[in-house]
């Protein structure tokens, strides 16, 4: 067929004049090889029968030869230029022929009557449908023709036969044209949808390559560090800033695993350490804080989740190199500030409790209340300048707490010594309790577990017109161990709670200023407890009270003896 | 005889105030500013009955002459040590091998009565 198809297609765009045309040139083409065989057979027929007539065999042969010729040349009109003349010249052409393959008595109503029926059934298909009709008179014509030549009545039932077949041919070709119509309508509109739908994908094909190109580019011009790794902590994606900011060339960390990329010899041990905790607890980190390479690096991850499922992890690297500089700028600049602070304080502080102790004589009541005064404005300075040396050794990180065996008792004990006149000064009672199954010692660091008492009593005592504060120390379980300071105050208002703990709440906050204060002291409590791994909670109820509810973790000690002495 | 007490303190004003404490309750009191100074004094001099040894020091730092001298000078065994220092963690750390631990800012009458306590009865 694939060599066939050449020979039998036809230059043409009318569907309907292809079909016929292409059928018409398979019909010459049988009819040529009919002919061929035709040819051979006589020329065997004469090699093998030299007897045979010479003159009725040069007729077949010129026949066939003109024959074969009038084929090839109605194929050629066909291909070249017209398919309705091409088929009417074929069918003229087997008509003829037909009327001289016998004798005029068989023809015209005899064995061959059937030969005119070919040309007509043809024409219906190759020619029009109603052609058939023309070939049926034409028919009946040459076999009346035939029968007057030799004075015979015309056998009506030829002509009425080659109607009927007509009128058969005539509807099957028109109904298979309709079909054919009808299939072609339908494919054609396949083709259309075939070709909006294709048109569509490839514009969203487009749109989503254009999508994709502009949020890879908005990607490769952040300046953090952005790695996307998958579930398996594999990297996936990075951004070109990741090659300036961990030192690693690009190319090189896609398909690295996390904990390859941790390896990297320019990350300090401490911040390894770090991150393979990230790694290895799947936790979510914000901005912590990281030194690679001489360079401070602050890392934020989270999980990718897509249709709730989660499909990996982005890391983001920023560079927080000037911004760690500025904050030990400024945390030394508050260390040395508070201590040079700190030094003239001490000395007014003395002299005032020289001047309130007449050292250098009697003084009067007036004087010695002057003195005081002096005493306890310093002593509120002293306390403010201390928190803010403390925030900020912990803003810096520079605070950490230091294990030894503590006693319970002890540090009850020295919280009286410290804030006994401080409560008793407003006309409170400070009052204190330690759990009966308490362990005599644990391990902690005695120096912020007193600086938390002592800012929470502050606070309470600061907060109570009257009554008490009181201080719990509690052993809810083997585990676990907590401070309770209770007082008998005016309340904290239900808004207020959740900004009580933030820094300079005090100095900024609007609605402290009626109320007299939150500073620095309940926040520090708060960031001492959490650097200790504790939790600290508060209830409290307008004009009843507050009690503020802290609980850390036990670590038992096995020799809580300590020698330290004090005054 | 008056019991001698060294005040080993940088700051001017905290000195005085100190001598002052020390000096109302009938102590005889020598003052040194400098680190390297007080390391001279305690290897040379009379050993003091009280030692007040302030930790930050110019020269030679305060933990220093603490560990190095008075701790391994047999002289100085019976003198009795109170650092002085606005740093709890050095009282932490030291604590431990002194009598007795003040954290400043360092109350006149506490150190004056602290004092007072220490000396031996007449």
């Amino acid at each position: 067929m694939k060599y066939l198809n050449p020979i039998l297609n036809v230059p043409t765009t009318d569907p309907d004049d292809a079909r016929r045309r292409r059928l018409l040139n398979i019909l010459l083409l049988g009819t040529l090889v009919a002919a061929m065989i035709g040819l051979v057979s006589i020329v065997i027929n004469i090699i093998l029968n030299p007897e045979v007539s010479q003159s009725e065999t040069q007729i077949l042969l010129v026949g066939i030869t003109v024959f074969t010729l009038g084929i090839f040349g109605i194929y050629l009109v066909n291909r070249r230029f017209s398919g309705r003349l091409a088929a009417l010249l074929f069918l003229f052409l087997l008509t003829a022929i037909f009327s001289f393959t016998d004798t005029p008595e068989e023809l015209s109503n005899g064995r061959s009557l059937f030969l005119f029926t070919i040309p007509i059934a043809m024409s219906s298909l190759i020619l029009l449908p109603q052609a058939s009709f023309l070939f049926a008179a034409l028919s009946s014509g040459i076999v009346a023709w035939l029968a007057f030549t030799i004075d015979h009545s015309v056998n009506l039932f030829g002509p009425i036969g080659f109607f009927i077949l007509a009128l058969v041919s005539w509807l099957s070709a028109r109904s298979l044209e309709a079909a054919l119509k009808d299939l072609r309508a339908i494919n054609m509109d396949l083709d259309r949808v075939v070709a909006e739908r294709t048109q569509a994908l490839a514009e969203s094909l487009d749109r989503e390559r254009i999508e994709a190109g502009r949020n890879r580019a908005i990607l490769n011009s952040i300046a953090d560090g952005v790695i996307v790794f998958d579930t398996k902590w594999n990297a996936t994606l990075a951004n070109p800033a990741v090659r300036s900011m961990l030192d690693f060339p690009l190319e090189l960390i896609i398909d690295k695993n996390f904990s390859e990329i941790i390896e990297h010899p320019k990350l300090a041990t401490k911040s390894r350490a770090l991150l393979y905790a990230m790694m290895e607890h799947d936790t979510q980190p914000v901005g912590f804080r990281v030194e690679w390479g001489g360079k401070t690096l602050s890392v934020s991850a989270a999980q990718v989740d897509s249709r709730h499922e989660n499909i990996g992890t982005v890391t983001v690297f920023r560079d927080f190199t000037r911004e760690a500089e500025v904050e030990k700028l400024k945390s030394t600049f508050v260390a040395i500030v508070s201590h040079e602070l700190r030094t003239p304080l001490s000395a007014i502080l003395g002299y005032a409790e020289m001047f309130k102790e007449s050292v250098y004589g009697p003084m009067n009541e007036k004087q010695v209340n002057l003195a005081e005064r002096i005493m306890k404005n310093t002593q509120r300075l002293l306390g403010l300048i201390n928190d803010l040396l403390d925030q900020a050794q912990m803003e810096a990180g520079k605070l950490t707490i230091q294990m030894a065996p503590v006693k319970p008792a002890d540090l009850l004990e020295s919280l009286h010594s410290v804030m006994d006149k401080t409560a008793s000064d407003k006309g409170l009672r400070l009052t204190s309790e330690i759990d009966d199954n308490f362990p005599e010692a644990f391990n902690g660091d005695a120096a912020r577990l007193q600086q938390i008492l002592v800012n929470l009593v502050n606070n309470a005592v600061k907060f109570t017109d009257q009554g008490s504060v009181h201080v719990k120390l509690f052993y809810p379980s083997q585990y676990k161990w907590g401070i309770e300071v209770s007082d008998t105050g005016r309340g904290i208002p239900e808004s207020e709670i959740s900004y009580i703990f933030d820094t300079f709440r005090q100095v900024e906050g609007t609605a402290t200023r009626v109320h007299g204060g939150f500073g620095l002291g309940l926040s520090i409590v708060k960031q001492l407890v959490t650097l200790m791994s504790g939790e600290i909670k508060v209830q409290s109820k307008l004009e009843e009270g507050t009690a503020f509810i802290i609980t850390l973790p036990l670590v038992p000690a096995e020799a809580a003896q300590s020698n330290r002495r004090s005054p | 005889m008056k019991e001698l007490a060294l005040i080993i303190e940088d700051d001017e004003d905290l000195a005085s105030i100190f001598a002052e404490a020390l000096r109302g309750i009938g102590y005889e009191v020598e003052q040194v500013a400098d680190g390297r100074v007080a390391q001279e004094r305690l290897q040379n001099g009379i050993p003091p009955f009280l030692i007040l040894l302030d930790m930050h020091l110019p020269h030679v730092s305060g933990p220093d002459l603490l560990t190095n001298i008075i701790k391994k000078d047999e002289r100085l065994s019976k003198t009795m040590v109170i650092i002085t220092t606005a740093d709890a963690r050095m009282g932490d750390t030291y604590g431990d091998l002194v009598d007795f631990v003040m954290i400043k800012p360092i109350s006149f009458v506490q150190l004056r009565d602290l004092t007072a306590r220490l000396k031996p009865k007449e």
